[in-house]
């Protein structure tokens, strides 16, 4: 900063007030300039995925690209309740199950488009989520993790066991497999992967602006507050289990619409593809790896982690299967060790790095 | 009227009586301080009335209204704040978000709540270090972010507990200039502190407790010169003579 030089010259009298104020409005200068950038390179991180499908038309590129959106969409979907509240959700499976046969039970048995089948589901696996939420979210560290990977576990092996639940067709072990007759917009079934692309992009755009959204408003600073010190939010006025049930149920109901997405892009669904502690496991795994209660977190460890998956599969798919599990407890361990707030964190700082060199340049620039 | 009332307040703890048929009023824009040697049970007295758990027997009354077993938040609501003895900041957030959460016990949107923050931080001349991440700051700091978060959520009543532990004497000196600036802005205060230089300067009356009991009452004056209040502290050989 050049400040204090130039002020120097300034009446004696007031030295601080006129450094200050010169202070002031070239930081705010210097903030106005930084929003601009980030402003454009988000601008141009958007145009570039909104264009990707027309300049990738490998069908095996776009799938992965696909499935790396969907997990980061899953993710930050957990991330409101397992990043924010700072409670360990290993079950949110059930919930992303819960959404896919709700909305393809409906559409099979009834007729009914799993567009409108996509928010009964939701609506459930709220429900769901309040009744292994209401008791277990009072508690703390593993113990709410340990109920819900049981409540998933639970639902998973009910669904394998049983033809019917009531008047509904969920045919255990083998699944259901949608026939896709009605290809259109009307039905949610494409036989091209570009519009799964365009509605995954969509879904993941909205969680990132509602997480962004939520971060910045009352309850996103009561779940940091109750997830970092619950006694001390208390005091502050904060009711803390009711915070974390109200994210809990944004989670279930976000994570349950990703689920209707997974059916109707795969058109067949088990349990095993659903309701597993695998899927629940790489949702956590990403999180801590990108850095939970993180708005970048969710992107970063599924953009990292989602490759190794799928290029382990194509690999390692006979010999090894699980590899993927593998190596992403290696890395997690690795990140736990060098960075415990995940990858976000070194990467934020470059980035900011990266924006000041950037603002100075213009400052600069703009001084010539 | 008595901002603050406590009538035979008894907290037992399964056999154990920590506070016994404790009672205590506060007036409005007193500060009261609250002494005993350790153990006496100034924090569970201290905790009955915030609401961390409710009484076993009597009343603890606010405003005229009894609130007994109320939850903290609802407490806060009304206008109670507390700090904690062993600080409790909310280690990976700024300075700023700290009290921020405080602020909107008041209000919901956002932009209101960080300006009343940097009002309270502004007050309390700790606006210079509002970007700093609270789990940075110096003991001193922390507990003046304790104080500034409970101040943002616009107490009629804070509690203080033992905000001066562990400072340096010209520490002690400024958070005794704090807390009385604070009751010139209208805040009742309750103290607890070890710290006897301090809470003699600092407290209008003083209640002492010993094994849960009152034992003594009044003024610092009249508090350091109590038989029973010596007895206490020094044992029962060191009677005034």
């Amino acid at each position: 900063m050049t400040g204090k030089s130039m002020t120097g010259a300034g009446d004696n009298n007031t030295p601080y007030e006129t450094e200050d104020a010169f202070l002031d409005r070239s930081a705010l200068a210097r903030q106005v300039v930084k929003d601009t950038i980030n402003k454009v390179l988000l601008g141009a991180v958007l145009i570039l995925v909104l264009a990707l499908p027309a300049v990738i038309s490998s069908p095996t590129w776009l799938h992965i690209i696909v499935l790396i959106f969907f997990y980061a969409y899953l993710t930050t979907s957990w991330n409101m309740v397992g990043g924010f509240a700072g409670v360990l959700p290993l079950g949110h499976a059930v919930f992303l199950g819960i959404g896919a046969y709700t909305s393809t039970v409906l559409s099979l048995q009834y007729g009914i488009s799993p567009w409108f089948g996509m928010f009964v589901g939701g609506i459930l696996a709220v429900v769901a989520g309040m009744v292994i939420g209401l008791p277990t979210l009072k508690m703390r560290g593993a113990y709410f993790a340990l109920a819900t990977i049981a409540f998933a576990e639970g639902v998973r092996v009910m669904v394998e066991n049983i033809e019917y639940l009531g008047p509904f067709k969920l045919n255990g072990p083998r699944g259901l497999q949608i026939p896709p007759l009605n290809i259109g917009w009307a039905d949610f079934m494409f036989s091209s992967k570009v519009p799964y692309y365009y509605i995954i992009l969509g879904l993941l755009l909205i969680i990132l602006f509602l997480t962004w959204t939520v971060s910045r408003s009352k309850l996103g600073y009561y779940l940091t507050a109750g997830g970092e010190e619950p006694e001390a939010a208390q005091a502050l006025g904060v009711n803390v289990s009711r915070a974390k049930v109200i994210a809990m149920a944004l989670s279930c109901f976000f994570t349950a619409l990703a689920g209707t997405f997974y059916a109707q892009f795969s058109l067949f669904i088990h349990p095993k593809s659903t309701i597993s502690l695998d899927i629940s496991f790489e949702i956590a795994f990403i999180a801590l790896i990108g850095g939970r209660g993180s708005i970048a977190g969710p992107i970063l460890g599924a953009l990292l982690l989602r490759p190794v998956s799928d290029l382990s599969r194509i690999y390692f798919g006979d010999i090894l299967p699980g590899m993927h599990l593998v190596i992403y407890g290696v890395v997690l361990i690795l990140v736990m060790i060098y960075q415990p707030r995940g990858l976000q964190e070194p990467l934020t700082r470059i980035y900011d790095r990266v924006v000041n060199r950037m603002a100075d340049g213009f400052i600069k620039g703009g001084d010539k | 009227m008595n901002l603050l009332e406590l009538n035979d307040v008894t907290k037992q703890f399964g056999g154990l009586t920590a506070v016994d048929k404790l009672s205590l009023s506060m007036e409005k824009g007193e500060i009261l301080g609250v002494i005993g040697p350790n153990g006496a049970g100034k924090s569970t007295a201290f905790n009955c009335i915030a609401g961390v758990f409710p009484p076993t027997k009597g009343e603890v009354i606010f405003d005229g209204q009894v609130i007994n077993g109320q939850k903290p938040w609802d407490l806060c609501k009304k206008g109670i704040a507390r700090t904690f003895q062993i600080v409790k900041p909310f280690a990976s957030k700024s300075v700023l978000y700290n009290v921020t959460v405080g602020a909107f016990a008041t209000t919901s949107s956002r932009g209101e709540a960080e300006a009343k923050a940097i009002d309270v931080l502004k007050l309390l001349n700790f606006d210079d270090k509002k970007d700093a991440k609270s789990s940075d700051l110096t003991i001193a700091d922390r507990k003046r972010l304790e104080i500034a978060r409970a101040l943002a959520t616009e107490p009629r009543l804070l509690l203080l507990d033992e905000v001066m532990a562990g400072l340096r004497p010209a520490e002690v000196d400024e958070m005794v200039e704090i807390i009385r600036f604070l009751r010139e802005q209208g805040i009742t205060i309750l103290v607890i502190e070890h710290i006897m230089r301090a809470i003699m300067a600092l407290s209008d009356r003083i209640v002492v407790i010993h094994f849960g009991k009152k034992i003594a009452e009044g003024t610092p004056e009249q508090v350091a010169s109590d038989e029973n209040v010596i007895k206490a502290y020094l044992g029962d050989e060191y009677g005034v003579s």
